[in-house]
């Protein structure tokens, strides 16, 4: 086993590396943001200064390094527009994010669990075909329509939800975890369906039903233990996709997460709080793959063999 | 109590799903009532960004001005949104007392909401940083320029302000330097200020919420609502939205569209939209080609369709009601065969239309942008000429807006918004006329020698010549093509009393909202 997490820890290390350069690099060839700070007529010694200030002066390789040291030393600078710890604002906003992802994904998991193997159980029945219709339309909805719409029919013309903010307790959860899980759910449901589809019609369980086990034992013991490698694949990958869909949500919704947090950084060119949130989340993203692959490795022996050679 | 008695009576399974049911409807039997339900005393309001800092000095900047000025800072003179005369509040008389320099006299028994006095002293030293320090304030390039200014106390309450020239609009100029005590640091800039507004600042929770509450020591009478709420979507729906839900109570920058209904209320905002042509590439360097594209723009029709008829064909970039206006000027007519009768005496001349000309906007700069984009674009395709729009973000757009501007770009058309807020054009002249101004792309030596002769008047010839600056623009220079004196629009909930009116989008005076009924 330490062997394989030695060689996943590796394999997941590289495209971490790429992700914090590309995004120094991308986020430099976007502009100056001398301009969205200082005032119009700003003097070129006081556009100097500000340059100079924020290390906007040095050859791009010299940033680089300053911020890769930085990252080694925790340092990951100020922001441009609070003049806060970048290092402190996506950490404040990560835990708002992290909630709304862990809570969508336990709940699109467990969805797609009921309805998809209650729709493999009975294959092309009536049953199955609401559930394929309902899932592939919901994985195809776009989620900021889903959550425009979401937002006048349940709160503005029913009234029974909040529009958006944090003060409404669980209430304030439903509309941006329903856009969130939306998606995912949809996709889940197919493949929990697709992989109980073949499970069922595999040769133990044929076997576990001969000797006489009841129904609700061969779908829980024996079909979805096995249906669950490819489920965990796709979730994992869904999971990751997540903070896409909370750039969305949280500005739509007004969640001070880490999503909301990037895009105001891209806007405002706020180099160093870009950098922290992007780092935060990839290292996230990072310890999440390194997770499912375990996960993946216990419920299959053949990752572990695999990885072994 | 139901929903407990409810979950008594079952047991296992069937319980724990009922249970989990009756607290489903209970939370939305909570819901039903608990959205929307605000103390009668607080004032909430939504707007689309947080603002980046409360810095007094930065007050000029939208997002920091309109929670800011004259709530928690107040200057030494305001001005009037509606009639544009300078009236008196932190000074109570000012007057020229020698060429250069003004004499103020300051309100007395006024306090800082720290208990600080408010004296000559304060007032120097506010002026002294905005105006001559190196925190890079955003006043001081707004309004100020490279003037450095001189602020003495003689007295307690008596302030003197001397600048380098004669300066006929320096208390106009005064009136956007926010007060704040001496104690507030002199080299750096500040996220919470202290002033001697209605409110004060309660809490920030950053990203979440911003309080304000009144100030107990305020000089003034005391607001309406004692406390004051601010929160931040960017979605304009939603802004909307939280209104017509009772969740706000105020919602800035939305559009027709954005289903307010009846709780929209439109307001001039003093905003005017054109087209700044960048008249030192070809074939926008032959002014034929400027004209044409005047002529050919349909501002009634974009008005119409795309504004829900809430603006005005623009003649100039400022609106009435800012000194300098020239009443005179009327919209170019939408005349598409005298436009083309130009370009094609150019293309004559040799000049060659093929040359793809870039027309740049910026997202978000006012409501329906790209739909107008598109029209123009539309319009002047029917010239011949070969506009390709590019649509870029604040950051991008401003580099192609503000000096120094890229090189080797090629013809570019930008759409740009101009708000005059300080009332006098001199600030429109400077920045956007002349050759060049710090937004102005192209000029003449001849016009701007205009321009400074129009700067050093004062009373009615300053307006009559600012005014003529107007007027002789588009025959010396045709740098724009003007689109509409813009209105805006808020959301307004049943309980609050409150009317915008044409400073609102830059500053939002608390004082002024009221319970209703």
């Amino acid at each position: 086993m330490l062997t394989f997490l030695r060689g996943r820890t590796l394999s997941s290390a590289i495209p971490l590396l790429v992700v914090l350069l590309g995004v120094f690099l991308l986020a430099r060839l976007t502009g100056d943001p001398t301009a969205l700070y200082l005032p119009e007529s700003a003097t070129p010694a006081q556009r100097a200064e500000f340059a100079s200030v924020n290390g906007l002066d040095q050859p791009i390789w010299k940033q680089l390094l300053d911020y890769l040291g930085g990252v080694v030393r925790l340092d990951l600078g100020t922001s441009l527009r609070t003049e806060e710890s970048a290092a402190e604002m996506a950490l404040r906003a990560f835990p708002v994010t992290l909630s709304l992802a862990v809570v969508t994904m336990v709940l699109a998991v467990l969805g797609a669990i009921v309805v998809g193997s209650w729709a493999a159980y009975r294959p092309n029945s009536m049953a199955d075909r609401v559930s394929s219709f309902l899932s592939m339309t919901t994985a195809s909805v776009p989620d900021f329509w889903f959550a425009i719409t979401g937002v006048w029919i349940l709160a503005v013309v029913l009234g029974v939800l909040p529009t958006s903010g944090t003060d409404n307790g669980v209430l304030s959860w439903v509309l941006p975890i329903a856009t969130l899980m939306i998606r995912p759910l949809g996709v889940l449901t197919q493949v929990v369906r697709g992989a109980m589809v073949s499970a069922l019609s595999a040769p133990y369980v044929r076997l576990a039903r001969s000797k006489g086990a009841d129904s609700r034992r061969v779908v829980t013991h024996h079909a979805l233990r096995n249906a669950s490698a490819p489920v965990l694949t796709v979730a994992g990958d869904l999971a990751v996709s997540l903070v896409n869909g909370a750039v969305i949500v949280e500005t739509i919704f007004g969640w001070p997460g880490i999503g909301k947090l990037m895009i105001d950084a891209i806007l405002q060119r706020d180099f160093a709080v870009l950098q922290a949130a992007v780092l935060l989340t990839a290292v996230t993203i990072f310890a999440m793959n390194i997770a499912i692959d375990i996960g993946y490795a216990l419920l299959d022996a053949r990752v572990r063999d695999v990885a072994r050679v | 109590m139901v929903c407990a008695e409810r979950r008594a009576s079952l047991t296992g399974t069937k319980a724990a799903v009922a249970a989990g049911l009756a607290a489903v409807l209970c939370l939305v039997a909570t819901a039903c009532s608990g959205p929307g339900v605000a103390p009668a005393d607080t004032v909430r309001i939504v707007l689309p960004d947080e603002p980046p800092t409360l810095e007094p000095c930065d007050a000029s900047l939208t997002g920091t001005g309109v929670v800011v000025r004259s709530n928690i800072t107040e200057p030494l003179i305001e001005r009037d949104p509606t009639s544009g005369e300078l009236t008196p509040l932190l000074a109570t008389s000012w007057s020229q007392t020698a060429p250069t320099t003004w004499t103020f006299t300051l309100r007395p028994g006024v306090r800082f909401s720290d208990g600080t006095p408010f004296d000559a002293a304060a007032a120097a030293f506010s002026i002294d940083r905005a105006v001559n320090s190196s925190i890079g304030c955003d006043v001081q390039g707004y309004v100020f320029g490279d003037d450095r200014l001189v602020a003495e106390a003689p007295d307690p309450s008596t302030l003197t302000v001397t600048s380098p020239a004669p300066d006929p609009i320096m208390p106009l100029r005064l009136s956007f330097v926010e007060m704040v005590p001496p104690s507030t640091a002199a080299t750096a800039q500040v996220r919470q200020p202290i002033g001697t507004g209605p409110y004060q600042v309660a809490s920030w929770d950053a990203g979440t919420r911003l309080a304000l509450t009144r100030n107990p020591g305020y000089w003034g009478s005391p607001p309406g609502f004692a406390r004051a709420e601010y929160q931040w979507r960017s979605d304009s729906s939603v802004r909307a939205a939280m209104v017509v839900n009772g969740e706000a109570d105020i919602a800035t920058g939305i559009a027709p569209e954005d289903g307010a209904g009846e709780l929209g209320i439109s307001f001039p905002n003093n905003e005017t939209t054109a087209l700044r042509i960048q008249a030192t590439e070809p074939p926008l360097n032959d002014i034929r080609v400027r004209r044409a594209i005047g002529l050919v723009i349909d501002r009634d029709g974009i008005i119409s369709a795309l504004f829900n008829g809430d603006g005005a064909p623009a003649a100039q970039l400022v609106p009435n009601g800012v000194i300098g206006y020239n009443s005179s000027l009327r919209p170019e007519p939408f005349d598409p065969p005298g436009a083309k009768a130009l370009v094609e005496a150019a293309r004559a001349d040799g000049v060659d239309l093929s040359v793809p000309i870039r027309l740049i906007a910026r997202t978000g700069l006012f409501p329906r942008v790209a739909e107008t984009t598109q029209a123009i674009q539309y319009q002047l395709s029917q010239l011949g000429l070969n506009v390709k729009i590019q649509m870029m973000d604040n950051a991008a757009g401003l580099k192609y807006q503000q000096r120094p501007f890229p090189e080797r770009t090629g013809p570019y058309l930008l759409v740009i918004q101009h708000g005059n807020q300080a009332g006098d054009a001199a600030f429109t002249v400077d920045q956007y006329l002349r050759g060049d101004g710090y937004q102005s792309s192209y000029g003449t030596p001849e016009f701007d020698a205009r321009i400074a002769a129009a700067e050093a008047l004062s009373g009615q010839a300053r307006q009559d010549a600012l005014a003529g600056l107007f007027a002789r623009e588009p025959e010396e220079v045709d740098q724009y093509a003007y689109l509409a004196h813009m209105r805006g629009m808020l959301a307004r909930s049943p309980r609050v009393r409150y009317e915008p009116n044409a400073a609102t989008g830059d500053e939002m005076r608390l004082a002024a909202m009221s319970p209703a009924g």
